[in-house]
C-alpha cells in the first residue's frame, strides 16, 4: 500500500480517502515522515516560517459546552472565568511594543453576555496602538455563534468586523467534523457544515484563514480522513486557506480527562499525513504549544514548514495541561529552526516575509545532505 | 622542519623505519617523533595529535578514512616470531587464551588463524605481562612484540601467526604501516619516510646488536629476525596479503570493510582515492556491517534522518529480533552531593564544607528503599559526588545493608568513584571492585563517560579521571563478571570526530570484554549554575547521534533512550531511531533535574508510549532479562 502512495506522491498525484487511511494505519512512520519531508522540501526547500505574535484570550466566558475543553467557564463570574476590559486586552499589545509582534492572534469563548461593538471596538483599539497590525481574530465557531446571537448574516458579520479591522481567521473550532463525533463532543456550537460556510464566505470576501483538526481523543482514523477530504474540498473550491495545523487533544482537567493523551508519534503522523494528503494547502504548521518545542523541531523533517510564532502567553493549552512553555523569544525559535538544519524565515500573517535569516553554521546538525530514497526525486522548487 | 609530528611503535620491529628520525640520527627533527604502545600511536593519529602513524592496520582499518604513506610497512611472508600463540598444549584443545590487545591487527589475526584451525577457546584481553603468566594447562596466551621474543623457546605449543596466515593464503602478513589523513603529509614528508627506511634498513646490525644488549638476547637470533624474518616493503604481493586480511576480518565482523589508497614517491596520489559513497556504507551498515570510525562521522554529517533511522531500526532488529521495548523499574539514588572535581557542566555538586552538602542518613535512605519495593522496583541506580569523608568501610556496609534489608539489585558507582575510591583507600580499582562486589554490588552504571576524548575531558572537568582510566574501571569490572552500560554526554567542546571516536572506544572494549549491556546517549543540559555554554545541538542532532550510536556498536546488545533529559515525547520518537529500551521508570533523579530538566514518567506512561510507537513492552532487569510477558 505505502508504495502505491510513494508512485503517487513522486508522480505529484493526488492522494485519495483510502490512501490517507492507510497512512493513519501505518506503523511505519519513518516511510510516511519520508514521503512527507520529500513533499514540503518540493515546496518550500529548508524555508521554515515562524512569526511574532501575541496570543489574546480575551474572555473564557463560554456557552458552548465541549468536551475537551479545559479552557471555558459556562458563566462569568463562576470561578475562574474571565473577561478582560478593553483596556486590558489593549495592554498586552502596549506591553509589547518594544519589540512590536506583526499579528495579534484573539480567539475566545462563547460569551453570551457582550454587545457585538465590544468586539469592534476591540479591534478597533488594536489598530489605533499599531495602524499595521494584522488582526487574526474569532474563529468560524465564534462567527458563527456571533451571526447567530446578534441576529445577522455571516456576511455582515465579517463585514462589520473587517470595518473595524478585522484581517484575516484562525483555524480553530474545526475540532472534527464528522457528525459521529461532533455531536458527542461539542454538540452545541457550530456543525461542520457552519464552520466551513464560515470560511467560505469569509474566502469568498478576499480574506485568508487557517484550519485545524483536534486529534487524540474519541475519534477514529476514518473521522480524520473525513476532516482532511472535507478541508481539501472546500479548499479547492476558494484557495482560501493558508495554513493546515493539527492541534493534539490534552486530556487534564476536562471531560475527556479518563483518556489518555495522544503521544509524539501521533504528532509527528498527523503533521505528516497533513502534508501528504493536503495537497492543496501551501503550509502545514507544527503548533510547538500543542507538540512541545523539541517535537515541533522534529515535526520540521516530517512535512511541517512553519512553527508558528512567539505566542507569549497561550492559555487555552496551558488549562488541558501542556507541558510546553508560554511563550517562546524570536531567537528561540530562529535557533529550534536552525537546529533542525533549516532556513529561518520570519513572515507576517499573509506569509509575505518579513525577514531572511542565514542557515545554521553547524554542519553536523543539518537534517540531510541527500536521501538515498528520495533523494533521486528531490527537486528543490524556487 | 615541517613541524610535523609521527606517531610510532616502539618495538624493535618498527624501529627501522623511524630510527632516522631519532636523537643524534641523520633526519632528527625534519619530522618530530612521539613514540609509544600501539594502541596508543592509533589514539593520538586518530586525535589528531601527530600528523602520520607507524601503527597497526587493524587500528588504520577502524578509524577509517586514512591512506598508506610511503613505500615502507612491517611484514613477515612466513614466520615472524614476535607474534605467537603460546601454550603447553596443542592450539585445538585450549579452553582460554588471553590476548595480549596492545595490538588488536594481531588480536584480529589470532582470530582468523584460531577460526581455521577450528579452535575456540574463551577470549579474555590481558596485558602482555598477565598473558604470559596465565598460561598453563589449557589456557594459552598470544604475545607481540618484543615480549614474544623474550619468551621463545619457552613453551612445547607456538603457533606463529605469521606463518600460520602464510600456511593459509600463500600471501605475506603486513601488520603495520605508515598511515595518515589524506593530505595531511606533504610528498616531501613522504620521501622523508623513505630515507628514513633505507638508513633504518643498512641500520639492521646495529640496532641487532644494542636491542641484544639491553635486554640479554641474542644478537644473532635478533639480526635474523629484523633481516629474514621481517619484510618492509610494500609491494604488490604484500598489498595483497593486506587486502586479504582486511576482506576476511570484514567478513568476520571483526573490521570494517576497508581498502587503502598507497601514496608513496613513486606512486604520488594520483590514483583515485577508495572512498565510498554513501550510499555504499548505508548499505553496508544495513547488512550488518562493521563500520569505520570516518564512515561513522559521514554518517552523522552526510545521512538523512530517514535513512539513519531506518538503518538504525535495522540494527536493533537485528540484535533484538522482536518488536519489544524494555524498561527498568529502579530508583536512582544519589547517595552525596559533596564533590571534590568541580565539572564545569554540573549544577548538582557541592564542594566539601558547603553548608548545602549532603549525605543522605539511612532514615532517609529506607523510607526510600521501601518505596522502590512497594512500587515494585527491582533495583537502585546509586550515584555521587566523589565525596571524601565517605571511606570503602562505608560503602560496604550501607551495601550489606541494602542487600540484607531490600534485596534489591545494586547498580552502583560509576568508574569514577570507583577510582575515588581507589585512590583515597590506596587500593588497587581490582581490590576495590572486589571488596564492593563482595558487600553486594551488581554493576557498575556507566555514567561519567561524558566524551572518552582527553582534550575535550580536560576542559570540562579538568580533574577528573582520563578516558583511559574509566575505560580500565569497566575492563577490570567486565573482566570479573560485572556488567555495566555506556553512556556518552556531547554538546559540550566535542565534535562530531569525538563523538565517534567515543563510540570506538566503547566498541574496541566491547569487543574485548563483552560486558556492556547498553549505551544511553543525551546532549549536555544547560542550566544556571553550570559554566559552559549551550551549543546548538537540538533534538534532531540527538536522534541523528543516538541513530549514528546503534548503527556504529554492532556488538552492544541494547541501545536506551534517554527519555529524562529529553523528555517522555522525545523518548519515545527515539524509538524510532534504534532505540529498544526506554530506561527507568523514575522516582526521582537529582543531577539532571538540578540542571532545569524535570522530567516524570510512570509506569502506565511508558507502556502507553511504547504501545503508541507500535511496540509490546516489558520490565527488565540491569540484565536485560525480561521480568513480565510483553504485552
Amino acid at each position: 500500500m505505502l508504495e502505491q502512495i510513494e508512485k503517487k506522491v513522486v508522480a505529484g498525484e493526488r492522494l485519495d480517502a483510502d490512501d490517507a487511511l492507510a497512512l493513519f494505519r501505518s506503523h511505519d512512520l519513518l516511510a510516511i515522515g519520508r514521503l512527507a519531508n520529500m513533499v514540503r522540501e518540493r515546496r518550500h526547500g529548508d524555508r521554515t516560517y515562524f512569526n511574532k505574535n501575541l496570543r489574546v484570550e480575551v474572555t473564557n466566558v463560554c456557552m458552548a459546552s465541549c468536551l475537551f475543553c479545559s479552557f471555558a467557564k459556562l458563566e462569568e463570574h463562576m470561578p475562574g472565568s474571565h473577561t478582560m476590559t478593553h483596556e486590558e486586552a489593549w495592554g498586552k499589545l502596549e506591553a509589547r511594543m518594544h519589540d512590536p509582534p506583526s499579528e495579534v492572534h484573539v480567539v475566545n469563548g462563547l460569551h453570551p453576555g457582550l454587545p457585538f461593538s465590544y468586539y469592534e471596538k476591540l479591534l478597533e483599539g488594536f489598530k489605533r496602538i499599531k495602524p499595521d497590525i494584522h488582526l487574526k481574530c474569532f474563529t468560524g465557531v465564534e462567527m458563527h455563534f456571533f451571526a447567530q446571537h446578534y441576529g445577522m448574516t455571516v456576511r455582515e458579520v465579517l463585514e462589520k468586523l473587517r470595518a473595524a479591522g478585522l484581517d484575516s481567521l484562525p483555524g480553530g473550532g474545526a475540532e472534527i467534523f464528522h457528525p459521529e463525533v461532533r455531536s458527542r463532543i461539542s454538540n452545541d456550537k457550530a456543525t461542520a457544515d457552519e464552520w466551513l460556510e464560515v470560511h467560505r464566505v469569509a474566502h469568498a470576501m478576499g480574506m485568508r484563514s487557517n484550519a485545524t483538526m483536534l486529534y487524540g481523543h474519541i475519534e477514529t482514523f476514518e473521522h480524520r480522513v473525513d476532516h482532511l477530504m472535507r478541508l481539501r474540498g472546500l479548499q479547492d473550491e476558494t484557495k482560501g486557506f493558508q495554513a493546515y495545523i493539527p492541534l493534539a487533544f490534552h486530556p487534564d482537567g476536562n471531560g475527556m480527562k479518563h483518556l489518555p493523551a495522544p503521544t509524539a508519534m501521533d504528532d509527528l503522523r498527523n503533521v505528516a499525513v497533513g502534508r501528504l494528503v493536503l495537497d492543496n494547502f501551501d503550509h502545514i504548521k507544527a503548533y510547538w504549544v500543542s507538540m512541545t518545542p523539541k517535537i515541533a523541531q522534529v515535526a520540521l523533517a516530517f512535512g511541517a514548514d512553519d512553527i508558528d510564532g512567539t505566542i507569549v502567553h497561550e492559555t487555552i493549552y496551558k488549562a488541558a495541561g501542556t507541558r510546553s512553555p508560554d511563550g517562546l523569544s524570536e531567537a528561540d525559535l530562529i535557533r529550534l529552526i536552525r537546529e533542525a538544519g533549516r532556513k529561518p524565515v520570519e513572515r507576517d500573517t499573509l506569509y509575505n516575509v518579513v525577514r531572511e535569516h542565514e542557515k545554521t553554521s553547524l554542519p553536523e546538525s543539518a537534517l540531510k545532505v541527500r536521501d538515498r530514497k528520495a533523494g533521486r526525486h528531490l527537486e528543490v522548487l524556487p | 622542519m615541517s613541524g610535523k609530528t609521527l606517531g610510532a611503535v616502539e618495538y624493535l620491529n618498527a624501529r627501522p623505519l623511524w630510527d632516522a628520525f631519532g636523537a643524534g640520527k641523520p633526519l632528527e627533527g625534519v619530522l618530530g617523533l612521539d613514540l609509544g604502545l600501539p594502541s596508543e600511536v592509533a589514539r593520538k593519529l586518530a586525535e589528531e595529535e601527530v600528523a602520520a602513524a607507524l601503527m597497526p592496520v587493524a587500528a588504520a582499518a577502524t578509524l577509517g578514512g586514512l591512506e598508506i604513506v610511503s613505500d615502507a610497512c612491517i611484514g613477515a611472508r612466513g614466520p615472524v616470531r614476535s607474534v605467537v600463540l603460546v601454550s603447553e598444549v596443542p592450539l585445538h584443545e585450549l579452553t582460554e587464551l588471553r590476548l595480549d590487545l596492545s595490538s588488536r591487527t594481531s588480536a584480529v589475526l589470532a582470530r582468523l588463524v584460531m577460526k581455521k584451525r577450528k579452535a575456540s577457546p574463551k577470549l579474555f584481553g590481558a596485558t602482555s605481562k598477565e598473558a604470559i603468566a596465565s598460561v598453563g594447562g589449557t589456557r594459552g596466551a598470544l604475545v607481540i612484540g618484543d615480549p614474544a621474543l623474550a619468551i621463545e623457546g619457552k613453551y612445547p605449543h607456538v603457533v606463529d601467526l605469521a606463518q600460520a596466515w602464510h600456511e593459509d593464503t600463500g600471501l605475506p602478513f603486513v601488520f603495520a604501516a605508515w598511515f595518515a589523513r589524506p593530505g595531511a603529509l606533504s610528498l616531501d614528508d613522504v620521501r622523508e619516510l623513505e630515507k628514513a627506511k633505507a638508513y633504518g634498513l643498512e641500520s639492521r646490525p646495529a640496532l641487532a646488536r644494542a636491542h641484544a644488549e639491553a635486554h640479554g638476547l641474542s644478537e644473532e637470533g635478533l639480526r635474523s629476525y629484523l633481516q629474514t624474518n621481517l619484510r618492509y616493503d610494500l609491494d604488490d604481493e604484500a598489498m595483497r596479503g593486506l587486502e586479504r586480511f582486511l576482506d576476511e576480518a570484514a567478513s568476520a565482523g571483526l573490521l570494517p570493510a576497508t581498502r587503502f589508497t598507497r601514496v608513496s614517491s613513486a606512486r604520488p596520489a594520483t590514483t583515485p582515492r577508495h572512498k565510498p559513497s554513501l550510499d555504499t556504507i548505508l548499505a553496508r551498515a544495513e547488512e550488518g556491517a562493521r563500520l569505520s570510525g570516518d564512515e561513522g562521522e559521514r554518517l552523522l554529517a552526510e545521512a538523512s534522518l530517514f535513512d539513519l533511522g531506518l538503518v538504525a531500526t535495522s540494527t536493533r532488529q537485528r540484535k533484538n529480533p522482536n518488536d519489544v521495548v524494555t524498561y527498568i523499574v529502579d530508583r536512582n539514588v544519589n547517595y552525596t552531593n559533596v564533590c571534590t572535581t568541580s565539572c564545569r557542566f554540573c549544577a548538582f555538586y557541592r564542594k566539601p564544607g558547603d553548608p548545602e552538602g549532603y549525605v543522605l542518613t539511612r532514615e532517609v535512605l529506607a523510607k526510600k528503599l521501601q518505596e522502590v519495593k512497594d512500587k515494585g522496583g527491582v533495583q537502585i541506580l546509586l550515584q555521587g559526588g566523589l565525596n571524601p569523608d565517605l571511606r570503602i568501610g562505608w560503602y560496604e556496609d550501607l551495601f550489606r545493608w541494602i542487600k540484607s534489608e531490600y534485596q534489591l539489585g545494586l547498580h552502583a558507582l560509576s568508574p569514577e568513584e570507583i577510582l575515588h575510591i581507589a585512590q583515597m583507600e590506596s587500593l588497587s580499582v581490582r581490590q576495590v571492585l572486589e571488596r564492593l562486589h563482595g558487600a553486594g554490588l551488581d554493576s557498575v552504571p556507566g555514567g561519567g563517560a561524558e566524551i572518552l576524548v582527553d582534550r575535550v575531558r580536560r576542559k570540562i572537568a579538568k580533574t577528573k579521571c582520563t578516558s583511559e582510566e574509566w575505560l580500565g574501571v569497566m575492563r577490570t569490572a567486565h573482566a570479573m563478571g560485572l556488567r555495566s552500560s555506556a553512556t556518552m554526554m556531547y554538546g559540550t567542546v566535542d565534535n562530531a570526530r569525538d563523538r565517534i571516536h567515543h563510540l570506538l572506544k566503547i566498541r574496541d572494549l566491547q569487543d574485548e570484554t563483552g560486558g556492556f549491556t547498553a549505551f544511553f546517549c543525551w546532549d549536555y543540559q544547560f542550566e544556571e549554575g553550570t559554566h559552559i555554554m549551550p551549543g546548538e545541538h537540538g533534538t534532531l542532532l540527538y536522534l541523528r547521534q543516538q541513530a549514528v550510536a546503534r548503527i556504529m556498536l554492532d556488538n552492544l546488545d541494547h541501545v536506551g533512550a534517554s527519555w529524562v533529559t529529553q523528555g517522555p515525547e522525545v523518548g519515545q520518537v527515539a524509538l524510532l531511531f534504534g532505540a529498544d529500551d526506554f530506561g527507568s521508570v523514575m522516582f526521582e533523579e537529582n543531577v539532571v533535574s538540578s540542571a532545569g530538566t524535570t522530567f516524570r514518567m510512570d509506569a502506565e506512561g511508558m507502556e502507553e508510549r511504547i504501545h503508541a510507537a507500535g511496540y509490546k513492552a516489558t520490565r527488565r532487569n540491569v540484565r536485560y532479562d525480561w521480568l513480565t510477558e510483553p504485552r
